[in-house]
């Protein structure tokens, strides 16, 4: 299991670098540069050259490439173009925002998603279940700049209770509702599944308690496809955040990276897509070593019995 | 003598009548004002930033050697005065004395000379800089004494006034630093109203008042600018009262101006929309195809659907509320009948007479809307107008092109006037390909006079090339004006000391703004 951990986290960098290759080349492809944007009658095109040269935007693409990926390689991202800040020290200010938003979101999914569905799929037809179904439809359908400003205008302009801008409850309440929608689905289906399997009727068979049936060998079976889900859809909550963050002015990273790109600001830009796409790709091993953890039967090294 | 002034204070305090007394609301000690701001913060100075939520911040820090009052004059703010020599190539400006940075050193000449070199340095990413360069030769600043600058122009040239108000840079923290990455920038030190106190990124920045500020004490203990990216999310923190003021949408006009405890304040701005046609192109390189496209624009439809009637006709490159303003115009008030009969005689007779393309940038509601009206006027005087939206540097990289025909038929954009009715980058002939005149406007006239408007030092003869100019432009129609929008701001009743709304703003004097106790 160790091995293999090392190993996957080797094969990292070359699939790291080649995000990074095809991001540099794609933003690059956009029209306009950090200095195209200024349209003001008395700045005289020359000077917009002169700053472009000061960025190093006259080089070649390529060199400009090579250089850059050469200083990531020592943990030297450059500085933005807007703040003369490192981009390293601009991420790290925001980044620990998102990841509260995300990771408290992911758990109070995971916290609720499991005992609805259950129950859903054990009491199917119910009241319950009819309910929780309606829910999830509705859930997927909305969109979650639209929910964000419904909330927002019942809990703080009309009563009061929670801020409308720079509080954690409000979006955490957003984002939850679009990832549960969905998520309760899965484990519904999933659960179903493994009900109407053999191993769970000779469970039963032997006179086991419904309780251990179901909680012991049922749902254990049920959470495997659910944790492929979750890993999968960390994407999803990453540019989740950069709509709830915009909207709740949250000070996260989404927000960051969306204002980076309008202003081609391409360290900044470049800085956000390795880090994101590290935590992706960290977050899909996750998943595959949860799967071992979840499901016996997978075992990643050979000699791992 | 301190019991006397108790005395006198006591006396201006009580009413001689009470009926007659105005009531003055009494400002709380520790006031906090809530600024809510659309954009990130990038950077906090004034030489550098380039963003307008950066320089909301900057402007209560810094102070300029000049700046301007309710009717958009340039009045002295860290200068005493100034004078011109009389070829107006040599500017003396005198500083006021005893203006302390907030860091306590005394502000001195050393300080100004440090700013506009550093604008000035090359290696410094300031897209100020042209602003002091003329014709390609830098102007020099020379320190006299402590409190005397000399600007040493190379050629006259009457906008340098314009150009004195940038914010000063304290010369003791930052020389011998890289201006572009110094921490200063996140830390700044200024001589404003207020001193910077904390800035959590993509969140908000806290200024405190600076007790020693040379206007006089400000007011307001505190003001905290909350970065709110959303329009939706500021109006609805504004009316849940997380925020004191927030700018209102068109859209939302009606519904904020019924909201209990908000003020809603509406003025004119410097900003004017245009439909700018492409003079380079066969069709519209005809001045009376254009004036005929003029007749058949109804700007008082637009201005009521596109903007919910929170704009003002526009018929010049001027505004109505600039000393420069002339009403001496040409207006070509909507006229189908007379726009079809101008078309039929200069042999426009098909159905359609002609089409073209109108590009606009993605994101900007009133502009979309107000192209499918547009479109919909010029489809009733027998013009196709089809219309193409691009994302804004795409729109950008067309109409800049270094072309000598730029792929364009016609767009709809806008400019802010500056504060000087110089405009020689929009309108001059040897600003196209390269340079703002992106729609190849050529009349050796105006050319003459953008060149006399800059070189002119006597303020009333330079209103009467302005106004000649604007006539001469208006006749042409090298645009077809649009509007100037209305600039429409909700603040929450809680705010006193607002100044007469207009377009230099109602927060203009922020040391007299105070919260209501």
């Amino acid at each position: 299991m160790i091995k293999y951990i090392i190993k996957r986290l080797f094969q990292l960098i070359p699939l790291l670098i080649g995000i990074s290759f095809v991001s540099f080349f794609v933003m690059h492809l956009a029209p306009g540069d950090p200095t195209s944007l200024f349209v003001d009658p008395n700045i005289n095109p020359q000077e917009l050259a002169r700053i472009r040269a000061n960025f190093g935007l006259d080089q070649p693409i390529h060199v400009q490439y090579m250089k850059w990926l050469w200083n990531a390689l020592h943990l030297n991202f450059g500085t933005s173009y807007l703040t003369g800040q490192p981009v390293i020290n601009e991420i790290a200010e925001r980044l620990p925002n998102t990841l509260i938003l995300m990771s408290l979101s992911f758990l109070l999914t995971l916290l609720i998603t499991i005992p609805i569905g259950v129950i859903s799929a054990v009491k199917k037809g119910s009241a319950f279940d009819n309910f929780f179904t309606i829910f999830s439809f509705a859930g997927m359908a909305i969109p979650s700049f639209w929910l964000g400003l419904v909330l927002m205008l019942i809990f703080s302009v009309k009563l009061h209770i929670l801020p409308a801008v720079g509080n954690i409850v409000l979006p955490l309440i957003t984002m939850t509702i679009g990832s549960l929608a969905g998520l309760t689905r899965y484990q519904r289906a999933s659960m179903l599944e493994v009900l109407n399997q053999d191993f769970v009727r000779t469970a039963r068979a032997k006179g086991l308690p419904e309780r251990v049936v179901i909680f012991k060998h049922a749902l254990r079976n049920a959470l495997i496809p659910i944790v492929t889900i979750l890993g999968l859809s960390l994407p999803d909550l990453f540019s989740g955040a950069f709509i709830i963050e915009t909207i709740f002015a949250w000070p996260g990273m989404g927000r960051l990276g969306v204002a980076a790109i309008f202003s081609r600001n391409y360290p900044l830009i470049m800085g956000i897509v390795m880090f994101s796409a590290l935590l992706i790709v960290l977050g899909n091993l996750l998943a595959d070593v949860g799967y071992a953890l979840v499901d016996p039967r997978i075992r990643y090294d050979k000699n791992d019995k | 003598m301190k019991r006397v002034i108790i005395l006198l204070s006591l006396l201006l305090l009580l009413p001689a009548h009470p009926s007659l007394s105005l009531p003055i609301p009494a400002v709380d000690p520790n006031g906090k004002l809530i600024f809510s701001l659309g954009g990130e913060v990038s950077v906090l100075n004034p030489i550098l930033s380039t963003d307008s939520a950066s320089s909301s911040v900057e402007d209560v820090i810094f102070s300029g050697l000049t700046r301007i009052n309710e009717k958009l004059e340039v009045i002295p703010d860290m200068a005493e005065s100034w004078s011109t020599s009389k070829d107006g190539k040599v500017w003396t400006i005198k500083l006021k004395k005893n203006i302390k940075w907030h860091d306590g050193k005394e502000f001195s000449a050393d300080d100004v000379k440090f700013t506009f070199d550093s604008i000035l340095n090359p290696k410094v990413n300031s897209i100020r800089r042209s602003d002091y360069i003329i014709d390609g030769q830098q102007i020099k600043f020379v320190i006299i004494n402590k409190y005397t600058v000399q600007a040493i122009l190379p050629k006259p040239f009457a906008p340098f006034l314009s150009r004195l108000g940038i914010g000063i840079i304290p010369k003791h923290l930052l020389q011998n630093k890289d201006i572009n990455t110094a921490a200063f920038n996140r830390h700044p030190i200024g001589t404003g109203p207020f001193k910077f106190s904390e800035w959590k990124t993509g969140d908000f920045v806290k200024v405190v008042r600076n007790d020693k500020f040379f206007r006089g004490r400000p007011l307001l203990s505190s003001i905290i600018f909350r970065i709110i990216p959303d329009e939706n999310a500021t109006l609805a923190a504004l009316e849940a009262g997380e925020i004191d003021s927030a700018g209102i949408p068109p859209k939302d006009y009606t519904r904020m101006k019924s909201v209990k405890g908000i003020n809603v304040f509406e003025y004119d701005t410097l900003l004017y929309t245009y439909l700018g046609l492409n003079n380079d192109s066969p069709i519209f390189s005809n001045k009376k195809v254009r004036q005929a496209m003029a007749y058949a624009v109804n700007k008082k439809q637009l201005i009521s659907l596109a903007l919910k009637k929170q704009g003002t006709p526009a018929y010049a490159p001027a505004s109505p509320v600039s000393w420069s303003y002339s009403d001496d115009v040409f207006k070509y008030e909507y006229d189908p009948a007379k726009s079809k009969a101008m078309l039929d005689s200069l042999g426009y007779k098909n159905d359609p007479r002609f089409e073209f393309t109108c590009i606009i940038n993605q994101g900007n509601k009133e502009r979309e809307k107000a192209a499918v009206i547009l479109q919909q006027q010029f489809k009733k005087i027998g013009i196709k107008m089809d219309i193409k939206i691009l994302e804004w540097a795409a729109l950008l990289r067309i109409v800049n092109s270094p072309k000598q025909h730029k792929d364009f038929d016609a767009v709809i954009i806008g400019w802010s006037l500056g504060l000087d009715p110089d405009s020689h980058s929009i309108w001059h002939s040897t600003q196209y390909p390269k340079g703002f005149n992106f729609i190849k406007y050529v009349n050796p006239k105006v050319d003459r006079l953008l060149e006399q408007g800059r070189v002119e030092m006597n303020k009333n003869k330079r209103k009467k090339i302005y106004g000649e100019l604007n006539k001469l432009i208006s006749e042409d129609q090298p645009y077809i004006f649009l509007w100037f929008p209305h600039s429409v701001i909700g603040v929450r009743d809680r705010v006193g000391g607002l100044s007469k709304p207009g377009p230099a703003g109602i927060f203009l004097n922020i040391e007299k703004v105070f919260i209501k106790k």
